[in-house]
């Protein structure tokens, strides 16, 4: 027990990885706001470059192309995807009202 | 104002930090001739080794554990707020205190790089962005957890904890690969009278190490996020405009309750 309190290793960035994944799956399976849904999204973007980032000084990095940059290329996408999410949102807002995502059913009819 | 201070007391810790983290401090020698003066002369002056793994230390210091668990403990509770908070705003700021305690932990695995790309591009820039949307929405949330029963949250609950205790037990036993390499972290903390410092393999997560990889295998990829996120912001005004001129929310500025 004193070991796995003061001795950090890649375990332990791992499962505060996971921990974090599973909180934003948690957030978007059960909140119902369209925006809390993003925010949860990018709490799950992140758990993942946490892992690679982990991963890649395990194993010392030495391919072609290293983690840091795919987590860079990793933290663009997350930016493209927040920016059409939240113009969707607003897009929806401005026709509906709400941006409740229970509420949203036109297509399931 | 709450969470401001506690937004503030965070971005103190991670400066504290900053300043504690070997990999920031020693990871580049300095030539004596450049050293700025006073700092040249102290005990704890950079000690350049011709083999950087002569004194890898098997354990991370227990400097080391404190911040690690400071900052996961932050990461976490700061990610909690997203999931539960009513308030917007105070999931936004719940997630920005999760996005420093994030790059604090990129620190420690010595992506000083990727750790302030995260503060300036999510704390900095997806944040405001959130942040102004909610202000356009402005509308408070009825119920802010989706309607289960009882039941049904005790056994979520469950589920994701017996999860979380499955994926621990599996995690925190990972083998090392790299020996050589990944003993150097995460290295200890430099704290007054704590420990040795490992010295570090030069050039590990900085921006010149990143840049170089990024023009060169990975130029594709980054012509690629380029080209998407020119996309992305063409998309996104062609979707947040009004399909007619006089559709606007300046038209109708009172959101109807």
């Amino acid at each position: 027990m004193n070991d796995l309190l003061f001795d950090i290793g890649y375990g332990h960035f791992l499962v505060l990885a996971a921990v974090l994944f599973l909180i934003g799956v948690a957030g978007v399976l059960i909140r119902r706001n369209a925006l809390i849904i993003l925010m949860s999204v990018e709490l799950m973007l992140n758990a993942a470059n946490m892992t690679l980032l982990t991963f890649s000084r395990m194993w010392g990095d030495e391919g072609a192309l290293s983690a840091h940059t795919f987590a860079l290329i990793v933290i663009g996408v997350a930016a493209a995807e927040a920016s059409v999410g939240l113009a969707i949102v607003v897009a929806v807002f401005r026709g509906r009202r709400n941006v409740d995502v229970d509420k949203l059913t036109t297509l399931r009819h | 104002m709450k969470f401001l201070a506690w937004l503030i007391a965070a971005a103190l810790i991670l400066c504290v930090a900053g300043i504690a983290t070997p990999s920031l401090v020693h990871a580049q020698p300095v030539p004596t001739a450049e050293r700025p003066a006073g700092q040249g002369d102290a005990p704890r002056a950079i000690v350049t080794k011709t083999h950087p793994h002569d004194d890898i230390v098997e354990s991370s210091g227990k400097g080391m554990a404190v911040l690690f668990w400071i900052f996961a403990a932050a990461s976490i509770a700061g990610a909690l707020f997203v999931v539960t908070r009513r308030n917007l705003i105070a999931a936004v700021m719940g997630m920005v205190g999760s996005f420093i305690g994030i790059a604090a932990v990129y620190m420690m695995l010595y992506a000083q790089f990727l750790a302030v790309i995260q503060m300036l591009v999510y704390a900095g820039a997806i944040m405001v962005l959130f942040v102004f949307v909610i202000m356009i929405l402005n509308r408070p949330e009825d119920e802010p957890v989706a309607p289960t029963g009882r039941l049904g949250q005790v056994i979520g609950g469950v589920a994701i904890l017996y999860l979380i205790a499955r994926l621990a037990m599996i995690l925190i036993n990972v083998a090392l690969p790299n020996k050589a390499v990944a003993l150097a972290s995460p290295a200890p903390i430099m704290l007054p009278g704590w420990g040795t410092v490992a010295a570090e393999p030069v050039g590990w997560g900085t921006v010149k190490a990143v840049g170089n990889d990024l023009f060169g295998p990975g130029l594709f990829p980054f012509e690629a996020i380029s080209i998407l996120l020119l996309v992305a912001v063409v998309g996104a005004i062609a979707i947040a405009r009004p399909l007619h001129p006089d559709d606007g929310t300046d038209a109708d500025p009172g959101i109807h309750p």
